[in-house]
């Protein structure tokens, strides 16, 4: 049995899901998400991006398989464990889910203060990551006085500021211009190389080519990986020096 | 920066009705407490003041109608040592005949003579309530002794006192279950439109890992402090009507007794606490119901 020390984030076996009534979005899927994961996830629309994140931020469960999530299978977990469950994960999602009755700062202080942090620290680590993402000024603005790339900001901000284990973010560089968007992604790249596995569902080839993550690919509800241009190239290249040496 | 307890709250009109309906529901409770139970008080305080007398009629004129006058005296002085012989009684005296005039006056006038009207004596008998008497006994000696003698031990005029103040009570009973159950159901109502015009942000904050418990917490505090002011606000109002009701008996009805004490007006103090408590778990409840919908 694998310790959950080094259980996978996330592993997928012969997941399917399917909303109440309809045919399967998801099907047969057989997967594995180690701790300091990096990977883009691609797909057209409706095939399934949405819903593959919805069930890794335990927001639905499988209708077939098993979903085990830090080595634990989400249907034998109790209300209490999938709650300890979501802390370790951020989630940026699509439409942001901002509070409109909090300004910038409490939106973002939402995680910490759900934790139970305590106040001065979370007034200097919100204010770090606010000015950090270009938004010190707006701090005490509320969302609907911002701008679609601020509120996407503000959104990230919240899914980073608890350092979770696992990151799982929908389009999150949607509405900010491509600076701001590879600024973005640096941020999320500087949680990674301390350990934090990360997935961005995106359409955005440039920025995916890019960074030279491998990809998830959805399509008709099946998922592939297609690994990094430059990996295939140097296993090409071994492959080719093995092929001399043989 | 607003304080934990409001991170997901939104001003939203659940909050004005509830504190509405608990002010009004404590402004009745605290009638339906206050008169009720001053109502319930008067009516045992009489029962306790008729319970604690009896009265002995002594004839002053035979069945055929014949005078009795040189042998009444005997008999009053037999019934009055009889009487005093008695366990449980504390006290007999003769009703003079002064006072028997003046009882008299509204039916026979002033001027009256009462010594040509065929008027029984009377001896008014006080009555140890905490050891009453054994009527039935009593009844018999008088019976062997002074055998015209009649006791009236007002039991007949107790009787619909004693059904009337036991009616009462349950009246009252009645009304605090009607107003309790009026009260929670008001409170699961009010709960539940909150959540329905908070759903995104419970939602929300459910996926960013909040347990039940914290959710729930945040609710039910929050209509505990509600409830407590809207509590506080009816009793409040309520006071100033109480204390005119009663300033207003006390002057015009003086022969009822409105048997309040501090004690009452300090019970009154309970009420908003006991809606912040109901408030409390009512919700409590009612929110963990409501996410357990949620994954």
């Amino acid at each position: 049995m694998t310790s959950k020390l080094t259980a996978p984030i996330a592993e997928l076996n012969g997941v399917s899901f399917r909303y109440a009534g309809g045919a399967d979005v998801l099907k047969d899927m057989n997967f594995a998400l180690n701790p300091g994961d990096f990977y883009f996830m691609s797909g057209d629309s409706g095939a399934g991006k949405t819903s593959l994140l919805s069930l890794l931020y335990l927001d639905r469960l499988p209708t077939k398989g098993r979903l085990r999530l830090f080595g634990s299978a989400v249907d034998e977990m109790s209300r209490a464990e999938k709650a300890r469950t979501r802390r370790q994960i951020g989630v940026v999602f699509q439409d942001f889910r901002l509070l409109d009755h909090l300004d910038a700062f409490d939106n973002v202080a939402l995680p910490l203060r759900i934790a139970g942090g305590k106040e001065g620290e979370i007034r200097r680590h919100v204010s770090e990551l606010l000015a950090w993402v270009g938004l010190e000024k707006e701090m005490k603005s509320f969302p609907p006085e911002l701008s679609g790339g601020e509120k996407q900001r503000i959104a990230i901000a919240r899914a980073v500021i608890s350092r979770p284990q696992l990151i799982l973010a929908d389009e999150p560089t949607g509405n900010v211009d491509d600076a701001m968007a590879k600024r973005l992604l640096h941020l999320f790249l500087e949680l990674n190389k301390l350990g934090t596995s990360v997935v961005i569902a995106s359409h955005n080839q440039p920025l995916i080519k890019h960074f030279n993550f491998p990809q998830l690919r959805l399509k008709d509800g099946e998922l592939s990986i297609i690994q990094p241009a430059s990996v295939v190239n140097m296993a090409s290249k071994l492959f080719n020096k093995g092929g001399d040496h043989a | 920066m607003p304080k934990k307890s409001s991170i997901f709250f939104t001003p939203d009109s659940s909050r004005f009705f509830l504190v509405w309906i608990t002010g009004v529901m404590a402004f009745v409770i605290t009638l339906v407490i206050y008169g009720g139970g001053a109502a319930y008080s008067s009516l045992t305080a009489w029962q306790r003041s008729i319970s604690g007398a009896a009265t002995l009629q002594i004839p002053t004129y035979d069945d055929k109608g014949m005078s009795r006058a040189d042998a009444i005296e005997q008999d009053v002085e037999t019934a009055l040592t009889i009487l005093r012989a008695s366990n449980g009684i504390s006290g007999a005296e003769l009703v003079p005949d002064d006072q028997m005039g003046r009882l008299m006056s509204p039916w026979v006038g002033e001027g009256a003579i009462l010594s040509e009207l065929p008027l029984p004596k009377l001896l008014n008998i006080s009555v140890d309530t905490r050891n009453p008497p054994d009527f039935v006994q009593l009844k018999r000696d008088l019976a062997d002794q002074v055998p015209l003698a009649v006791l009236d031990t007002h039991r007949i005029g107790l009787a619909p006192l004693l059904s009337v103040a036991g009616g009462v009570l349950h009246l009252i009973v009645f009304l605090l279950i009607l107003l309790g159950l009026t009260t929670t159901f008001t409170i699961v109502y009010a709960t539940r439109t909150s959540l329905a015009a908070h759903q995104p942000v419970i939602a929300l904050i459910h996926l960013m890992g909040a347990g039940d418990f914290y959710l729930t917490r945040q609710y039910a505090v929050r209509h505990l402090k509600t409830a407590f002011a809207g509590a506080a606000a009816g009793v409040l109002c309520a006071v100033p009507i109480l204390w005119g009701i009663s300033a207003f008996v006390r002057h015009c009805a003086p022969e009822f007794i409105v048997a309040t004490t501090s004690w009452h007006w300090a019970g009154l103090l309970l009420i908003p606490p006991v809606f912040a408590g109901l408030a409390f778990v009512t919700t409590f409840k009612t929110v963990l119901t409501y996410l357990k919908t949620f994954l």
